[in-house]
C-alpha cells in the first residue's frame, strides 16, 4: 500500500488511527500491540510473502540479540563479539541473497562468458532500510546503548509502518522512549502537525515530482533505446531527475513524519534543503540524513579509528595539524571515504550504475576534503564576496550531484554516456531525445524544470516551516527566533531563518486543506516511491 | 592531553579544561579527533571502544573513561 493511494489515505490510515486511539484510552499495551499488527498487515499488502520472508529474519536477530545482551553482563567479551560478527554475517547475507544474487550471477556471466540462470529471487520491499537497522541494533546492544528490551519493543521499532519501507533509519535508542511515553491518545496538536506534514509530503511527490517525472523519463527511455541527445536535453534530464527524486524522496520522508507523529511519535530528520547545499559535504549532511549518520557512524567512523591505529602504531604520524603528509590523507581520508560511498552504492541498488555512482561520490568527498585542507585560503572581507563564493559553491555542488544522478536513474551505464554526451552538446543543442517522443513547449519545461528548481534552491522546507512544533525529532526552536538546535544534524540548520513559519491558524488550516486538496487531485495514476525499490 | 592536541594542531594557545568541546577548538575536526584519540590512547597505554570513542561529549568525559580504565588494568 502505497502512502499516495486512495487507499491508504481513506482507508487504511483512518482505520488504524481511531482503533489505535479507541485501545489507548483502556490500554496502552495493546494500542503498541496494534500498531505492531497494522504494519503487518501494511507489509503484507503487497505480497504475503514479505512477511513469511522477513518474519524469520526479525525473529534470528532478536535471540541473537537476547544472547548479546547476556553474554555482554556476563563480561564475556570474545563470545559476544563472534555473535555479534555472525548477526552482522546473517544479515548481509540476507540482504545479499535477496537484493544482488541476480546482479551477482549475472556479473559472473559477463566476467566468464558463462550463461547461468537463476529463477528470479523475489525482493522484499525495504529490506535494504530493514536490514541496516538491525545491523545498528545488534552493534547498539553490543556497545551497551541499549539496555533491555522485550520482543514488543524489538517489533515494533523494526516494523513500526510509517518507517518501515524507506526510512528514516531509526536507532531503538531515540525510539523506544518515544514509545514508552506516548500517551496514545487523540491530540490535536499532534494530528495538525501530522496533517500538515503528510500534505506537504503528498503534494511533493504527486503534484511535483509526478510531474517532473513525465518530462524526464522520455529522455532516459530514449538514451537507453539507442537514440541520441541534445544539449538542453541531457540537462533536463540530469537537473530534471535530481529534483524529481528530491521531490519524492523528501515527500515521501514529510509523508512518514506525518504519520508517525499521528501516534505521537518523532522520526529524525531526512532533508534539509540538499539541493542549497554550497559543497558536497554539506551536501551529505542535508541529503538522506539518516543514511549519512549510519554510514559515518558504523562504517566510517570504526574504519578511519583502526587505521589510525594501525597507522600510529607503525609508527607513522597522523593526520592533523603540521603532520599533513599526502600518505596520510590517502590512508585515513580518502581510503575510508571511497569505501563508505563504495557501500553506499551497493546498498542503493544492485548495478554497476550504482557502484559508478557511490564511488564517484566517494571521489567528490574526497576532493571537497582536499580542497579544504590543500586549497588556498580566501579571505572574504564582505558579504558580497561571501555570498558569491557560496552561490559558486551551490553550483558547482549541484552539477556534481546531478550529472551522478544520471548514472543512478540510467538503467545501464551506456544510457548515462549517452546523457553525458548530450551534456556536452555533442549531439546539438536542442530538445533532440525529449521531443520526438513527448509533445511538450517550451513554456511547459519552464513552469515544470523551473519551478520546482526554484521551490527546492530557494523556498524554506517543510521542517523549516514546522520548526515552531518540533517536526522532526530533534528539531527544535530554543527560542523566538533563534536557529534550530539538532541533535547530530547539521550545525547551519537555519542559516536564515525563513519568516514562513506554521501555526495553528484559520489561515494555515486553509492553505493546508489546499495544498492536500491538490495533491489529492493528482494522485490519479499509481506512483511508486523511488527509493521503495532499495 | 593539552599537549597532545597542542603537538597534534600545531597551536601552543591551546588550552584544554574539563568542559571544553570539539567545536570550541579551531581545527580540531573529526580526523583531528580520531588522531587526537589515537594520541591519547598512546600514551596511557590503552584502548577505547568505538561506541565510546564516538559519545564523549568533551574533555572532561575522555579523563573520565581513563580513570576508569587505568585502574583495571
Amino acid at each position: 500500500m502505497l502512502f499516495n493511494s486512495y487507499e491508504f489515505i481513506f482507508a487504511f490510515l483512518p482505520a488504524v488511527l481511531v482503533v489505535f486511539f479507541v485501545l489507548g484510552k483502556t490500554s496502552r499495551v495493546w494500542a503498541l500491540r496494534w500498531i505492531i499488527a497494522a504494519s503487518l498487515f501494511f507489509y503484507a499488502w503487497w505480497n504475503p510473502v514479505n512477511v513469511l520472508i522477513i518474519a524469520p529474519s526479525v525473529a534470528i536477530n532478536f535471540v541473537l540479540a537476547r544472547a548479546l545482551q547476556r553474554l555482554r553482563k556476563r563480561g564475556s567479551r570474545g563470545a559476544a563479539r563472534a555473535v555479534l560478527l555472525a548477526g552482522i554475517a546473517f544479515n548481509v547475507a540476507f540482504l545479499g541473497y535477496f537484493k544482488y544474487s541476480n546482479f551477482l550471477v549475472g556479473a559472473a556471466n559477463d566476467v566468464f562468458g558463462t550463461q547461468m540462470v537463476l529463477a528470479r529471487v523475489i525482493l522484499p520491499l525495504g529490506i535494504s532500510f530493514i536490514t541496516f537497522q538491525k545491523i545498528a541494533f545488534l552493534i547498539d546492544v553490543h556497545a551497551g546503548r541499549v539496555e533491555s528490551f522485550t520482543l514488543q519493543d524489538y517489533c515494533l521499532f523494526v516494523l513500526f509502518f510509517p518507517q518501515l519501507i524507506a526510512g528514516p533509519i531509526v536507532h531503538y535508542r531515540e525510539m523506544m522512549p518515544q514509545f514508552h511515553r506516548a500517551s496514545c491518545r487523540f491530540d490535536k496538536g499532534d494530528v495538525a502537525v501530522g496533517v500538515t506534514l503528510f500534505a506537504f509530503g503528498l503534494v511533493k511527490k504527486a503534484f511535483i515530482a509526478d510531474r517532473v517525472a513525465a518530462f524526464v523519463s522520455p529522455i532516459y527511455g530514449q538514451a537507453s533505446a539507442g537514440g541520441s541527445v541534445g544539449l538542453a536535453a541531457g540537462w533536463i534530464a540530469a537537473i530534471g531527475f535530481t529534483l524529481q527524486i528530491y521531490f519524492d524522496f523528501s515527500g515521501y520522508t514529510d509523508m512518514a513524519l506525518g504519520i508517525a507523529r499521528f501516534f505521537g511519535i518523532r522520526l529524525p530528520p531526512n532533508f534539509n534543503s540538499p539541493l542549497q547545499a554550497s559543497s558536497i559535504i554539506d551536501f551529505w549532511l542535508r541529503w538522506h540524513m539518516t543514511l549519512t549518520r549510519f554510514l559515518t557512524a558504523y562504517i566510517y567512523n570504526p574504519l578511519a579509528l583502526w587505521l589510525t591505529r594501525r597507522r600510529a602504531a607503525r609508527g607513522l604520524p597522523a593526520f592533523a595539524g603540521r603532520n599533513k603528509s599526502v600518505g596520510a590523507f590517502l590512508e585515513l581520508l580518502m581510503f575510508p571515504t571511497l569505501l563508505t560511498m563504495l557501500v553506499s552504492g551497493i546498498w542503493h541498488g544492485a548495478g554497476y550504475t550504482f557502484i559508478v555512482w557511490g564511488v564517484l561520490h566517494g571521489v567528490f568527498l574526497t576532493a571537497n576534503n582536499g580542497w579544504r585542507l590543500a586549497g588556498p585560503k580566501l579571505r572574504l572581507d564582505n558579504g558580497a564576496q561571501k555570498r558569491l563564493m557560496r552561490t559558486a559553491g551551490v553550483i558547482i555542488t549541484l552539477a556534481c550531484v546531478a550529472s551522478s544522478m544520471v548514472i543512478f536513474r540510467s538503467p545501464n551505464l551506456k544510457t548515462s554516456g549517452r546523457i553525458f554526451q548530450g551534456m556536452f552538446g555533442l549531439h546539438g543543442l536542442g530538445l533532440s531525445g525529449l521531443k520526438s517522443s513527448v509533445d511538450v513547449s517550451l513554456a511547459q519545461l519552464a513552469v515544470w524544470i523551473a519551478g520546482p528548481a526554484l521551490v527546492a534552491l530557494v523556498c524554506p522546507n517543510t521542517l523549516q516551516i514546522l520548526r515552531r512544533y518540533e517536526p522532526a525529532l530533534g528539531w527544535k526552536v530554543s527560542g523566538p527566533g533563534a536557529a534550530p538546535v539538532l541533535g547530530s544534524g547539521p550545525r547551519d540548520a537555519a542559516t536564515a531563518e525563513p519568516r514562513l513559519a506554521w501555526k495553528p491558524s484559520l489561515a494555515w488550516a486553509a492553505a493546508v486543506s489546499a495544498i492536500a486538496w491538490i495533491g489529492l487531485i493528482y494522485l490519479g495514476g499509481r506512483s511508486e516511491f523511488l527509493y521503495w525499490q532499495f | 592531553m593539552t599537549q597532545i592536541l597542542r603537538d597534534l594542531l600545531a597551536d601552543d594557545s591551546i588550552v584544554l579544561a574539563m568542559e571544553t568541546k570539539r567545536d570550541q577548538v579551531p581545527g580540531w575536526d573529526s580526523l583531528a579527533y580520531v588522531s587526537f584519540i589515537v594520541a591519547v590512547e598512546i600514551k596511557f597505554g590503552l584502548k577505547f571502544g568505538v561506541a565510546e570513542v564516538e559519545s564523549f561529549q568533551n574533555v572532561g568525559a575522555i579523563v573520565q573513561r581513563i580513570c576508569e580504565i587505568l585502574p583495571k588494568q
